[in-house]
């Protein structure tokens, strides 16, 4: 009983909280939990599931620059932002099939490969993205900040449940789980890895496109620079710092990870704080080898 | 009439050639056992039989079905459960999870079965028949323990419970005695008689001859990918092709062994 009174005295101190922030930081957060939907993407693939994928800026690209374009041509901001939810997950399915075939470093650079082919694409379909120029205004506007913070914090608090209730509690993790573990016993206990891999790609990219969609809405600015390899690269390090598998500490680590590089303008405009922020990566993993999701699991022990 | 009925079953590797129409057959509630030398190409037959290999001939039949162009998981979903020389076991995970990986084959066997994967695991449909398998396997006490912190012979037990709590109509062994203390030895062979006694037909590949023995009504004895033998286990032992395939080796065969390689 005890212990859901601290839940939702959490929750209320978190829901409180940003308003006690500036604009500075309360844009920060926003950003970071709409970053963290990707990170859950990732985690969904890679820890659930063991596939490693580098191109998931690509399926938050398609996510954001279909909202973006069809909001800009008249279309309701929410039906805009469920075809890029969709068209993401299209996108994941037919990645999926021959990627589930794929395994380790092949299917760490086959969606490396997908992740530069929708940047590419983005920064060429100057008809329509207007390329490099970017999609400037869209017309999403309407919530202040606060709704914003409300709204991403119960989006995440409820994919945290989620995928905790599937890891930890549902049939469907230990499904998972075996997939990842071990696919001849998984095969020889009827469990189609094939489809399992593929629901898994389609499920990571309709994340990872709701992810675009909603920075689409709340940034209402995109570049195709927002959406490159690098970002696949960041949303993979920020599950990894938070520990692969672990949904809270990709949480905690995408905010951790969004809002040190801007805390260390301390010390200057200089690229001298990204050593500073690199090192501290590293640091974290040097002492929290399973990452900040491995140091909750120590201390609930 | 037969659970499953291989005849002719062929499979080459390159130049080697691991079987060459091997036919054998197994009845519900027998227990037949599979024996030969080292790479007589035991394993390789049951990777065929449950299609992690794909034959390059002969045929395959499961409950009078031509199964050879089934995929692994869907000859699972049909009802042919195994266990591997190797433990395969999640380690870290709980004994009860491993085992209810198991009823995957339950799970999956329709369409209209995928949404009960959303179910929690502790749900009362998962449980009863986890919890009533682990009983069957004496490890009861154990199903909150992790797997890695298992002795070893207990895990061959953890491997058993998840092929049989989808009651299947074929459970293939595979050396299921290997790294067991005496008692767990006991209770292996306690557990296969009553297992066959519900009538789930059974293949035992062992090295242990003297449970081969004890637990088959018929033996087959394969050697180098070839059939040699099909018959009672007192009469391998008198056949002459058998002695010769074993010659040499009854030193490396434990138990039993040595009486049965005469």
């Amino acid at each position: 009983m005890s212990k859901r009174v601290l839940l939702i005295a959490a929750v209320a101190v978190l829901a409180a909280l940003p308003l006690t922030f500036g604009t500075f930081w309360i844009n920060m957060v926003i950003t970071a939990l709409i970053f963290s939907l990707a990170v859950f993407s990732v985690n969904l693939l890679t820890g659930l599931t063991g596939l490693l994928s580098f191109g998931q800026a690509g399926f938050v690209g398609i996510g954001a620059y279909t909202l973006g374009v069809l909001a800009k041509q008249g279309h309701p901001p929410i039906l805009a932002g469920l075809y890029g939810v969709l068209l993401a997950m299209l996108c994941g399915f037919l990645l999926g099939l021959p990627a589930a075939r794929l395994k380790g470093h092949y299917l760490a650079i086959g969606t490396l490969g997908f992740g530069i082919l929708i940047y590419q694409l983005l920064t060429n379909s100057v008809d329509i993205t207007r390329g490099p120029m970017g999609l400037i205004g869209i017309p999403t506007g309407g919530l202040d900040k606060q709704t914003w913070y409300l709204i991403m914090l119960s989006v995440c608090l409820t994919m945290l449940a989620a995928l905790a209730y599937i890891d930890r509690y549902s049939a469907l993790g230990v499904v998972l789980k075996m997939v990842r573990h071990d696919e001849i016993a998984a095969q020889a206990s009827g469990i189609n890895i094939f489809a399992v891999k593929l629901i898994a790609f389609t499920v990571s990219a309709g994340l990872a496109g709701l992810s675009g969609a909603l920075f689409a809405a709340y940034v209402r600015f995109l570049t195709p620079d927002l959406f490159n390899e690098q970002e696949s690269f960041r949303y993979m390090m920020m599950a990894v710092v938070g520990g692969i598998g672990s949904p809270l500490g990709g949480i905690i680590a995408s905010l951790m990870l969004t809002m040190i590089p801007e805390g260390l303008r301390v010390l200057g405009e200089d690229n001298y704080r990204l050593l500073v922020y690199g090192t501290m990566v590293l640091f974290v993993l040097w002492f929290l080898p399973s990452g900040i999701g491995g140091l909750i699991e120590r201390l609930r022990k | 009439m037969s659970v499953l009925e291989l005849s002719g079953v062929s499979k080459r590797f390159g130049g080697l050639r691991a079987l060459s129409e091997v036919s054998l057959s197994v009845s519900p509630g027998e227990v037949l056992g599979l024996i030969g030398p080292n790479g007589a190409g035991k394993s390789t037959l049951v990777s065929c039989i449950t299609g992690v290999l794909r034959i390059d001939g002969g045929t395959i039949r499961f409950q009078d079905c031509d199964i050879q162009r089934l995929p692994p998981h869907r000859r699972a979903r049909r009802g042919i459960a195994r266990t591997f020389q190797k433990v395969r076991l999640a380690d870290q995970l709980t004994v009860y999870e491993n085992v209810a990986a198991g009823l995957a084959s339950h799970w999956f066997a329709r369409a209209s079965g995928w949404p009960s994967v959303f179910r929690p695991l502790s749900a009362a449909s998962v449980a009863q028949a986890v919890n009533r398998t682990l009983e069957r396997v004496g490890l009861g006490d154990v199903s909150g323990a992790i797997v890695k912190s298992l002795p070893f012979g207990q895990r061959h037990f953890v491997e058993i419970a998840r092929a049989i709590v989808s009651e299947p109509n074929l459970l293939l062994l595979d050396e299921p005695a290997t790294g067991l203390t005496e008692p767990e030895r006991e209770r292996l062979a306690t557990l296969v008689k009553d297992i066959a006694a519900q009538g789930c037909a059974q293949m035992l590949i062992e090295h242990d001859l003297e449970l081969v023995g004890r637990l088959c009504n018929r033996v087959t004895v394969i050697n180098q990918g070839h059939h040699i033998f099909t018959g009672a286990p007192a009469a391998a032992q008198r056949e002459p092709e058998v002695v010769r395939a074993y010659l040499g080796m009854n030193l490396l065969i434990s138990g039993g062994g040595d009486d049965a390689c005469g």
